[in-house]
C-alpha cells in the first residue's frame, strides 16, 4: 500500500486534497481492505477467534508469538475496528475465564496463595496491555479483572483468611491484600470490618475471663500491649496508616476492654505497679519510659476518652449542624461518660504505689513521677493531687528522719539503732488498720523518743505507729558467733528473730505473747523464716504450715553465699482480701456519690417521679451503674428521712427539707 | 553501720472534731481553697479550745470589722500558741 501511495504521490497531493469527498489513497485503500476482507464474516471470526485463542493460550501459561499479536491488533486498530470487532468480545472472554478461575481457585487455594494468584494475573494483564493490547481496553480490562477475581469474593476472602493472616502476622501478605483491596470498590470498607470483628474477637479473648481465671488475669496486660503493638505494626506497614483503620481500631480496642467492667483498670494498674517495681532490672529508664506511654494508650480506651471524644466530637458537630440533636441534656450526659470507671483504677493504683513506697521497692523516684505527670495529663490534676501528696510526704520524711537524727548525735544510745521515719498523711493513703504489738523495750524507747521530737515539731497532730509497714536491717551471727550476716525483714519479722537473742528454742505460743502479734499476720511471718528460701530458725516438726502446736529454734548452722540478705514477708493472698477491700471501697465512695446525687436532684426538684430520678441520676453519674442499686441507695434515703414517697403514689417521691 | 530501722508511722489532727466549725469540711481533708491537706493547709487552735482550717479562721477575722470573736463561742479570738 505504501508502494501505491508512492506511486501516486503527486494525484495524492494535489487532485485529492482540493476534492473533500474523495479518500486519500491511504484511507481509501484502508476502507477497501476493510469492506474486501475483513468485513467479510468469515475472515473476520476466524481472525478475532484466532486472536482470542492466542490470548487464552498465552493466559494458560504458554508462550505465543506476541509479535503476530501485536501486529493483528494494529492493524485492527488502524482499520477501526478494534473496538466493534475484537474489543467486546476480548473483554467477554476475559470474563468468562476470570469467572470461572475466581470461583474455582477461591475454594481450592489457601488465601494467601490466591492472592499472590490474583497479584500475578494482574500483572500479567498490565503487561499485555503494555505489549500488544490497545491502551483505550486498560480500563475495562483491569476492572474486570478485579470484579471477578476479587469484589465477588472479597467477604469469601476476607472471612476464609483475614483472621490466619493477622494471627501469624505476615505482614506482606497483609500488604498485598490491602493492595488488592484498594482498588475495589467497598473494599477497603470490608476489609476494615472484618479487621475490627478480628480485634473484638481475639480482644475479647484475652479480656473476658468468665471462671476469674487468675493466671489469665495476670497475664492480660501484657497480652493487650502485645497484641496492641501488632495491630500497629499491621496497621503501619500494611495499611499505609490509614486513618480509617486507625480509627476503626481504637473503636474495636475500647469495645472489647471495656466488655469487662473494672477489672482492666485494676489489672492495668496491677501491671504498671508490677513494672514499676522491677523497673530498671527489666529495662532501662527509655524502655520503661514507653512502656508507661504504651500503658496509657491502653488505659485510655478504658475510659474511651480519646477515642470516644474524636468520635463524638464528629457526630456532635455534625448533629447540631443539621439541628438534630435530641437534646443538649442528652448531650451533656453522654460528656460525663467520658470519665467512667477511673476511681478503681486510681485506688489500686495508689494502694501499690504505697507499697512500693514504703518498702523502698520502687525502680526509681523519677519513674515514679513521670509516670503520675503522664496520668495527671490524662486525668486531669485533681486525680493526681493525692498521689502526688504521698511523694511529698516521703521527701517530709526525709528531712524530719535527717534532723532527727543529728539532734540525737551525742545523745544516749545513738550508735545502737539508725531509726528512719516514714510520717504519713493520713489523707493521702489507703487506710490502714491499726495494729498493736509488742516491742523490745530498747526500741520501745527509741519509739518514744522520735514521737517527742516530731510532735516538738508540729503540734497538734496525733502520730499512729503502723508496725505491719516498717522493715529493718539486722545484724545476726551464726556458727558460733563466726559468720556475720545481715539480714533485711520486715518489722514483724523483726520482733520475733530479736527474741531467739536471749532463748535458742521458742514454742508458737511463747512469741504469741512475747510480740503480741495477731495469729494468722505471726504464723505468715514465722513461716517466711522458717520455710523460705533462707532459713534463720528451724520449725519443729518440719512442714509447710505453721501450726499453733509448733515450736522454733534458732538455725545456728546457717548459711548463705550472701552477706546481706533479704527475706521477703509471705505475701497474704493480698489478692482476695485486700484487692477485695479495694474494690470495696471504691464501691462504697460510689455509693455515697449517689446518695448525694439524689438528694441534689430531689433538692431541686422537689417532686420526682421514679423513672425520671433514674434516669437523671444516670446522667449525673460519671461511672457505671446499675438500676438495683440506685433503688437501694433511695430506700435507704427515705429510711434516713430524706426523701419520702408519695401516700397515693408509691412511684412518686417528694424531698423531705 | 550498725542495726537500722525504717518505722512507719500516720499523722492527724487532734481535734474535738471531725469537721471544721467554718467550712463544715473534714479536718482531715482541707479548706476549701486548698487542694491537698497536711502542712499546706494546718488547722489552729484558740484559747477557747476550738479549732479551724487556718486559712478559714483568718478568713473570718478579717471579714470582721470591729472586735474579732470566735465564730463557735463569741469569745474573743485568741490564738493558744502551739
Amino acid at each position: 500500500m505504501i508502494m501505491i501511495r508512492s506511486i501516486f504521490l503527486f494525484l495524492d497531493r494535489t487532485y485529492v486534497l482540493q476534492n473533500s469527498s474523495i479518500l486519500s489513497i491511504w484511507d481509501m485503500g484502508l476502507d477497501l481492505f476493510r469492506q474486501h476482507i475483513i468485513s467479510d464474516k468469515v475472515v473476520e471470526t476466524r481472525t478475532v477467534d484466532g486472536l482470542l485463542k492466542l490470548i487464552e493460550r498465552e493466559r494458560n501459561g504458554e508462550a505465543v508469538n506476541r509479535q503476530l499479536l501485536k501486529s493483528l491488533l494494529r492493524m485492527l486498530s488502524d482499520l477501526n475496528i478494534y473496538q466493534t470487532a475484537f474489543e467486546k468480545k476480548f473483554l467477554d472472554a476475559t470474563e468468562l475465564l476470570y469467572t470461572a478461575e475466581g470461583k474455582r481457585l477461591v475454594q481450592e487455594r489457601e488465601v494467601s496463595e490466591y492472592l499472590l494468584h490474583v497479584d500475578k494475573r494482574l500483572a500479567e494483564e498490565n503487561e499485555r496491555l503494555l505489549l500488544y493490547l490497545d491502551q483505550s481496553t486498560r480500563k475495562p480490562l483491569i476492572l474486570c479483572v478485579e470484579k471477578h477475581l476479587l469484589e465477588n469474593h472479597l467477604k469469601y476472602i476476607l472471612q476464609k483468611g483475614l483472621d490466619q493472616l493477622l494471627d501469624e502476622n505476615r505482614i506482606s501478605e497483609l500488604t498485598l491484600l490491602s493492595n488488592l483491596f484498594s482498588h475495589v470498590k467497598d473494599g477497603l470498607k470490608l476489609l476494615r470490618q472484618e479487621f475490627a470483628a478480628y480485634i473484638k474477637k481475639t480482644g475479647r479473648l484475652i479480656v473476658v475471663n468468665p471462671s476469674n481465671d487468675a493466671e489469665k488475669d495476670r497475664d492480660m496486660v501484657q497480652q493487650l500491649l502485645d497484641f496492641k503493638d501488632k495491630i500497629d505494626n499491621v496497621i503501619a506497614e500494611c495499611f499505609g496508616k490509614n486513618e480509617k483503620f486507625i480509627n476503626s481500631m481504637k473503636e474495636s480496642f475500647e469495645s472489647f476492654i471495656n466488655q469487662r467492667q473494672n477489672k482492666p483498670a485494676e489489672l492495668i494498674a496491677k501491671y504498671v505497679d508490677s513494672k514499676l517495681r522491677a523497673g530498671n532490672k527489666e529495662a532501662t529508664e527509655e524502655e520503661l519510659e514507653k512502656l508507661l506511654d504504651k500503658i496509657l494508650v491502653i488505659f485510655r480506651f478504658i475510659h474511651g476518652k480519646d477515642v470516644f471524644e474524636a468520635f463524638y466530637k464528629k457526630d456532635l458537630a455534625k448533629r447540631l449542624l443539621v439541628g438534630k440533636s435530641a437534646s443538649v441534656d442528652a448531650e451533656k450526659s453522654m460528656l460525663s461518660k467520658l470519665k467512667q470507671g477511673k476511681d478503681v483504677f486510681e485506688a489500686f493504683y495508689k494502694k501499690d504505689l504505697a507499697k512500693r513506697l514504703l518498702v523502698g521497692k520502687s525502680a526509681s523516684v523519677d519513674a515514679e513521677k513521670s509516670m503520675l505527670s503522664k496520668l495527671k495529663q490524662e486525668c486531669g490534676a485533681a486525680f493526681t493531687s493525692k498521689l502526688e501528696g504521698m511523694f511529698k510526704d516521703m521527701e517530709l520524711s526525709k528531712d524530719i528522719s535527717l534532723a532527727f537524727r543529728q539532734g540525737l548525735q551525742g545523745f544516749q544510745h545513738s550508735d545502737s539503732i539508725d531509726l528512719t521515719v516514714n510520717i504519713l498523711t493520713q489523707g493521702y493513703w489507703p487506710a490502714y488498720p491499726v495494729v498493736e504489738v509488742h516491742l523490745p523495750s530498747e526500741m520501745l524507747r527509741f519509739q518514744e523518743v522520735f514521737k517527742k521530737f516530731y510532735l516538738g515539731k508540729h503540734s497538734g497532730r496525733k502520730l499512729q505507729w503502723q508496725p505491719t509497714l516498717g522493715h529493718c536491717v539486722l545484724k545476726a551471727e551464726f556458727n558460733n558467733f563466726k559468720a556475720r550476716k545481715e539480714i533485711q525483714v520486715s518489722l514483724l519479722q523483726t520482733l520475733c528473730l530479736l527474741l531467739f537473742n536471749d532463748m535458742d528454742e521458742l514454742s508458737f505460743s511463747d512469741i504469741r505473747t512475747a510480740t503480741g502479734i495477731e495469729d494468722v499476720e505471726l504464723k505468715r511471718t514465722l513461716q517466711s523464716l522458717a520455710c523460705g528460701k533462707a532459713r534463720v530458725i528451724y520449725k519443729i516438726p518440719k512442714g509447710k504450715d505453721v501450726e499453733d502446736t509448733d515450736s522454733f529454734r534458732f538455725a545456728d548452722d546457717f548459711k548463705h553465699k550472701l552477706y546481706r540478705i533479704k527475706i521477703n514477708q509471705i505475701q497474704m493472698k493480698e489478692t482476695q482480701e485486700e484487692n477485695a477491700s479495694t474494690t470495696e471501697r471504691v464501691f462504697q465512695d460510689r455509693q455515697y456519690q449517689v446518695d448525694a446525687a439524689v438528694v441534689r436532684i430531689m433538692k431541686t426538684r422537689k417532686t420526682l417521679s421514679h423513672v425520671l430520678l433514674i434516669s437523671e441520676l444516670f446522667n449525673q453519674l460519671k461511672f457505671p451503674v446499675k438500676s438495683p442499686d440506685l433503688k437501694k441507695r433511695i430506700e435507704s434515703l427515705i429510711e434516713r428521712e430524706y426523701m419520702e414517697r408519695d401516700k397515693d403514689n408509691p412511684n412518686l417521691y417528694h424531698y423531705v427539707a | 553501720m550498725g542495726n537500722s530501722w525504717t518505722g512507719v508511722a500516720t499523722w492527724k489532727w487532734i481535734a474535738n472534731d471531725d469537721n471544721c466549725g467554718i467550712c463544715r469540711m473534714a479536718f482531715d481533708g482541707c479548706c476549701p481553697d486548698c487542694k491537698l491537706p497536711g502542712d499546706d493547709c494546718p488547722l489552729v487552735w484558740g484559747q477557747c479550745s476550738h479549732v479551724f482550717h487556718m486559712h478559714c479562721i483568718v478568713k473570718w477575722l478579717q471579714s470582721q470589722s470591729t472586735n474579732s470573736p470566735c465564730p463557735m463561742c463569741r469569745q474573743e479570738w485568741k490564738w493558744k500558741a502551739g
